[in-house]
């Protein structure tokens, strides 16, 4: 056969793949995700992105790190500019100020309710993300409350594990005394400029800053006056060593100064950083007020991701996102082991890493256990102002700690909560 | 006696003041150099001595940062934004000053007013108009609206009142037209005020954080403030990292303002020979 006869067959099949390669490249889509934290959101978001795309290879991720105070930034500037090019498909929300940009930008971000399965995720992250009935998006790292204690200076003082168990504050602040005089040790690290113990022990009563209909809930909020009821207690009793800011804090127990530690589950990678104190460690539930309502779980910060109802991707971005974090247990398993991440679905904790015993914490299986607590966090109504509110107890802390009557604490914060928010 | 023993006395009282304040400006820079050389958790507890982990945290910035295409992003802001600035700012300071017109202090007053607006209010409206221009996500966005600068402008004409017009009348005589005169006779002149704005242009600009973080929105277009920034606000920043990372920010500005330290100080005089 000469050339002659070819040339036409090659024409069609160069014009087959032409055509071919221009479908694909019409359909290829890149999803761009806004988070913060190179080593924890981002590095988690690439492990979520490259999983997807193993099914999915038409989907790639453009996954952009800012700190999370410019995150917020540029989210409010291209929300109130109206530029919706500007705007990425997928942005991670801290959970505090979720409620703040759903109801201040109404319909720029993407109902979830009717594709994802919300049963599988702890309800009270659930409920920070609804609005009207409506879910907005996906229940991601959970700060889920343990009381993580030091077994060796417990021990000195009399005290075996089991009677760490189900502790109210008011026992607690009693072990702190005993703690203090066995060992020297003070009981607990303590930011008086950090409110995170007060929002702690309010939601572990199923109490906030704001009530279900977002009203200022403070003069006649029962858990957050037993709150700072039981802060003034501790403060008022010298069992904490006071710490100036977060990385203070930090080194009050990784440098062994402390014998219990309040906090989200996020910090244990902070508390196994310390090799030395392998096995000296365990975990028990956070104390409980002695009020109605009152619970062992509580929650300290956690984010979501949520989907951009002006994306150009929102398919996609709504079908991953479901994929990976809504039915992946084995994503939730590689997530904690590399990350020390706990997500919010409740199924993850059928998987290995969930269930594994720890022998930093003396073969204890931690993650289950938080993960039962994880289910118990009583859900509360965010609102749009808790990071004011926040502001206006911290005042108020010094206050606290040179005795001023509680009920006169409520009154000044709420002055300055309902100036602030007017 | 009695008065060589005083003179000694507020000797040692006025450079124990001086260095005292010395001290107090230049400790944070040299905590930032020794925190290079710390690991993170020697840095949360507070060591201020040199340490070994600077082979690590050096190693540790460049497997994290894309560092040559950040520093190349905001060197292409930086210096863009310099010679547009300069270049537009002083022919408006010195037609602001050797071209009378009725309405040329009204106008002057009201681009001094300007100054009085915050970004944060400028904010939003100029992201409009970006998004608009399609200019989001590009350097020349960051450049652009930094370019007619109301305080370079004032600079440059409080500079020109010590320009002698004797200078332009003579050009004039000799038949220069006016953009020779500027090129001329003006830039060579005012080179020191050059020099100084020059450097006060530049370091505003590698140092801007707000308008580069709205209108980028990619890791490719990021300026290494932005990546600081980022490493700094982890949940658990290695601060030996960020350390680096500030050094490596800080030394452009500081070749700058060495290299040109001598016309700055002229510039701010005002010097003209």
């Amino acid at each position: 056969m000469d050339m002659r006869t070819y040339l036409p067959r090659f024409a069609a099949i160069a014009l087959a793949s032409a055509s071919f390669l221009a479908v694909t490249a019409a359909e290829a889509k890149e999803i761009t995700i806004w988070c913060w934290d190179p080593n924890f959101n981002v590095a988690i978001m690439k492990e979520a992105g490259a999983r997807y795309s193993k099914s999915h290879p038409d989907v790639t991720f453009n996954i952009v790190d800012f700190a999370k105070a410019d995150v917020e930034q540029k989210l409010q500037t291209g929300l109130s500019s109206g530029t919706a090019d500007a705007l990425p498909d997928i942005v991670l929300i801290e959970d505090y100020g979720a409620q703040k940009y759903l109801q201040s930008f109404p319909g720029a971000f993407a109902p979830l309710s009717g594709t994802v399965d919300y049963s599988g995720f702890a309800p009270y992250k659930v409920g920070l993300m609804t609005l009207d009935g409506q879910v907005y998006g996906m229940p991601f790292d959970s700060g889920v409350t343990g009381l993580y204690y030091r077994k060796d200076y417990l021990e000195q003082a009399g005290f075996k594990p089991e009677d760490m168990q189900n502790l109210t504050w008011d026992r607690f602040i009693e072990i702190g005394q005993q703690v203090e005089a066995k060992t020297g040790k003070k009981m607990m690290g303590f930011d008086p400029t950090d409110a995170g113990l007060v929002r702690i022990i309010m939601q572990s009563a199923g109490q906030w800053y704001f009530d279900k209909d977002g009203k200022a809930n403070i003069t006649g909020n029962a858990a957050l006056k037993a709150s700072l009821e039981t802060v003034g207690k501790i403060m008022s009793s010298n069992i904490y060593k006071p710490a100036a800011g977060w990385a203070d804090w930090v080194g009050t127990f990784t440098s062994g100064d402390v014998a219990t530690v309040i906090t989200g589950v996020w910090i244990t990678g902070t508390v196994k950083a310390q090799p030395d104190q392998s096995g000296k460690w365990g975990v028990a539930p956070i104390p409980a007020l002695s009020i109605d309502g009152a619970t062992h779980a509580s929650n300290l910060g956690g984010s979501s991701w949520y989907v951009l109802e002006s994306s150009a991707e929102k398919a996609e971005a709504i079908d991953f996102l479901n994929e990976i974090y809504a039915k992946d247990v084995d994503f939730y398993q590689t997530i904690l082991q590399d990350r020390g991440a706990v997500g919010s679905l409740l199924a993850a904790r059928s998987g290995a890493a969930y269930g594994a015993a720890d022998p930093f914490f003396g073969d204890e299986k931690v993650w289950q256990n938080f993960s039962d607590w994880l289910a118990k966090v009583p859900s509360v109504n965010y609102g749009v102002f808790t990071n004011e509110a926040d502001t206006a107890v911290t005042a108020q802390l010094p206050a606290l700690s040179q005795g001023m009557p509680v009920d006169d604490v409520l009154k000044a914060i709420d002055a300055e909560i309902s100036g602030q928010i007017q | 006696m009695n008065n060589g023993f005083t003179r000694k006395a507020s000797a040692i009282l006025t450079y124990g003041f001086v260095g005292l304040m010395a001290f107090l400006s230049v400790f944070p820079f040299i905590w930032m150099l020794l925190g290079a050389t710390n690991s993170s958790i020697d840095i949360i507890k507070g060591k201020i001595l040199p340490g070994s982990a600077l082979a690590t945290n050096v190693s540790a910035f460049f497997t994290q940062v894309n560092a040559p295409l950040v520093f190349w992003n905001s060197a292409k802001i930086a210096i863009l934004a310099t010679v547009f600035t300069l270049a537009v700012s002083s022919l408006a300071g010195y037609g602001f000053e050797m071209f009378r017109s009725r309405h040329r202090d009204r106008i002057y007053s009201a681009l001094l007013l300007t100054m009085m607006i915050p970004f944060a209010a400028l904010m939003i409206p100029l992201f409009i108009m970006m998004g608009k221009a399609g200019l989001i996500n590009t350097h020349f966005a960051v450049v652009l609206p930094t370019i007619g600068s109301a305080f370079i402008v004032f600079y440059f004409r409080q500079c020109t009142k010590a320009f002698p017009s004797e200078l332009r009348d003579a050009a004039k005589v000799d038949g220069l037209k006016e953009w020779q005169i500027f090129l001329y006779i003006y830039v060579p002149v005012m080179r020191s005020t050059y020099a100084a704005a020059f450097i006060i242009v530049f370091m505003t600009a590698w140092n801007n954080y707000l308008w580069p973080l709205i209108v980028l929105q990619s890791n490719e277009t990021k300026t290494i403030t932005l990546v600081i920034s980022s490493l700094a606000s982890a949940y658990y920043p290695d601060y030996g990292v960020v350390m680096v990372g500030t050094i490596l920010a800080t030394l452009p500005t500081l070749a700058v303002f060495f290299f040109m330290q001598r016309q700055f100080v002229q510039g701010m005089l005002g010097s003209v020979k």
